[in-house]
């Protein structure tokens, strides 16, 4: 419930049209600017905001010190970016403004908005800060944006120099952040001195940032709303966060699922097609290769046809879906009936199958497959049995293949 | 204080003072103008109104009516009191980068007897419709960076002005 007059300074230098705070830098300052001058506003009805812009042909004051908020969201729109800015000769300027304030009532306070570098050298900052301090100006700077060598050391100093009784502040945003409005919401800029009515100050800053900040989220409590004041919307309000974070966390696995599937579909069909290789191997002993005999050759035939297996396990999973477009299931069956036909002659060639013996042989890539799928555990004793056994037939059929060869 | 310095007729203007809007620039936040213009703290010599950045103390005191000034009463400790106090009439929102801007209408050179208590008779002819009196203090004894001043007064008299509480509804049956 402080009565202040407040002049913001506002930068307007071409350092402000980087993107590092969604969507500009520039944008997110204009945003905090509205939010500020709604708080300060509301906190007490005579306070008023006055704003001035540091960079461009030189410092301009656009709006000063006033109570009509319409005054100060109209000006804002057009600010041209351009130039470098100048916070000692804005902070002055700001300062004269400020000593003309109509009600001699009024605490004085400047807000500065630093994004770009700072071009003054430190004695010269504390000059000016010796100054605002002797004619009792507070002053409140938000470092953000441009981080050069000693910019936020050069500010720290100069508010150093401003403060007495600790009226003045310092918010140090990094890029990356969060949202520029959000740190400030739950600064001291906002919160006031700590003094009384300061909780009331935040909640009015709160129900503002409601408004101009529908991004959501925009307020120092967590729903926008002082839970002291209203326990059960409150409460209402967790209990329904919580239920839409569980909903939102079941998606997220769901679509996390979905995607290792995905991932893992190349594998699992290749997998798919090992079990029919091998399967189609139990009724073609006949004719027994040596895995040693295996080239490039022996290995491009197989991609080929674990990838053509995997088209194939795509299309009958959509078969079995029960697409009712019949066009479109005649169209899949055809495709599926060639390929199986195609599949005959495949794997009549023994190469492939005995590729597939020696796939499902190695143990580790077989385990990689099976970690890899949803809801199967490879260290599951019964998977590990099965594991075995297939190992151990692999070893026999491989000792029927050298009988064979030896016979 | 020796009372009987202070012209005959003349009065302590402290309860002149509109005290919800004095000003004091440069001030030391813990030690503020009420410990050397509030009565009671005034007369309190460990009570003192202390300057913060440097030696030079800006003082804006509006009056609730208009006023005569005819002395002034400031005291302070020996070495950190106040030496040369400017004083300007009615000269609103002053600060310290526009105090040379404007002719004072008094300037005061304090010995250490007037820091003591002795009071300074001001050019009476240019005190005589104030509404407000900024003081501004420049400089101190010891040319230290803290001015130091326990005790303001200010004595003079008030412009005779209709005062609204005392009329009276004149009644028809009286008459």
């Amino acid at each position: 419930m402080v009565l202040e007059a407040t002049m913001i300074c506002i930068d307007n230098s071409e350092w402000m049209r980087n993107g590092d705070y969604v969507p500009s830098r520039f944008q997110s300052q204009a945003e905090a600017v509205h939010l500020i001058c709604g708080a300060k506003t509301q906190s007490n009805p005579e306070s008023t905001v006055g704003i001035l812009t540091m960079a461009g042909k030189g410092v301009r004051v656009l709006v000063t010190p006033t109570t009509d908020l319409g005054k100060i969201f109209s000006c804002m729109h057009g600010v041209e970016i351009g130039g470098d800015a100048n916070v000692t000769a804005a902070v002055q300027v700001a300062q004269l403004a400020l000593k003309h304030r109509q009600n001699k009532h009024q605490r004085q306070r400047v807000i500065v908005f630093a994004g770009s570098p700072i071009a003054a050298d430190k004695k010269l900052l504390e000059t000016v800060g010796k100054k605002l301090k002797k004619n009792s100006v507070s002053l409140d700077i938000v470092n953000f944006g441009e981080e050069d060598d000693g910019k936020s050391e050069k500010l720290d100093s100069f508010l150093a120099a401003v403060n007495s009784n600790d009226s003045s502040h310092i918010v140090h945003v990094p890029t990356g952040s969060n949202v520029l409005s959000d740190v400030l919401l739950s600064s001291p800029i906002f919160t006031g001195d700590g003094e009384g009515g300061s909780g009331f100050a935040a909640s009015a800053a709160a129900g503002a940032a409601a408004a101009a900040a529908a991004a959501g989220g925009g307020s120092g409590f967590e729903f926008g709303v002082d839970p002291n004041l209203d326990p059960e919307l409150a409460l209402a309000l967790r209990v329904s966060m919580e239920e839409e974070r569980a909903r939102q966390e079941a998606n997220a696995k769901r679509a996390a699922e979905a995607a290792t599937a995905a991932a893992s579909q190349d594998t699992q069909a290749r997998s798919a097609a090992d079990v029919t290789m091998s399967e189609v191997d139990g009724g073609d002993s006949g004719v027994g290769i040596g895995t040693d005999s295996m080239d490039d050759e022996n290995s491009l035939l197989k991609q080929a046809l674990a990838m053509s297996m995997s088209d194939g396990a795509a299309a009958s999973g959509s078969l079995t879906d029960g697409d009712t477009n019949m066009a479109e299931t005649a169209e899949d069956e055809l495709a599926y009936a060639l390929r199986i036909s195609m599949q005959g002659p495949a794997a009549t060639t023994a190469e492939g199958s005995s590729d597939m013996n020696k796939v499902l042989g190695d143990q580790s890539f077989v385990s990689s497959i099976l970690s890899s799928l949803p809801g199967v555990d490879p260290n599951d004793p019964s998977v590990r049995d099965v594991l075995a056994s297939l190992q151990s037939e692999s070893e026999h059929k491989a000792e029927e293949k050298d009988k064979e060869t030896d016979s | 204080m020796a009372a009987s310095s202070i012209a005959k007729g003349q009065v302590d203007l402290i309860d002149f003072i509109e005290w919800p809007s004095v000003e004091c620039l440069n001030e030391n936040s813990s030690h503020t103008f009420a410990n050397a213009l509030k009565q009671g703290y005034r007369d309190d010599e460990g009570l003192c109104l202390e300057s913060d950045t440097d030696e030079e103390l800006l003082i804006y005191l509006p009056f609730t009516q208009v006023i005569k000034l005819h002395t002034i009463v400031i005291m302070g400790p020996p070495d950190e009191g106040p030496k040369t106090v400017k004083l300007f009439a009615n000269r609103e929102s002053m600060g310290f980068s526009n105090v040379s801007e404007f002719p004072p209408s008094d300037v005061v050179t304090l010995s250490p007897e007037n820091l003591q208590g002795k009071p300074v008779p001001l050019k009476f002819v240019k005190f005589q419709n104030v509404r407000s009196l900024t003081i501004f203090i420049e400089d101190n004894q010891g040319s230290t960076d803290v001015t130091k001043v326990s005790k303001f007064a200010f004595y003079g008299s008030t412009v005779e002005t209709t005062n609204m509480k005392e009329l009276k509804k004149i009644n028809p049956e009286e008459q």
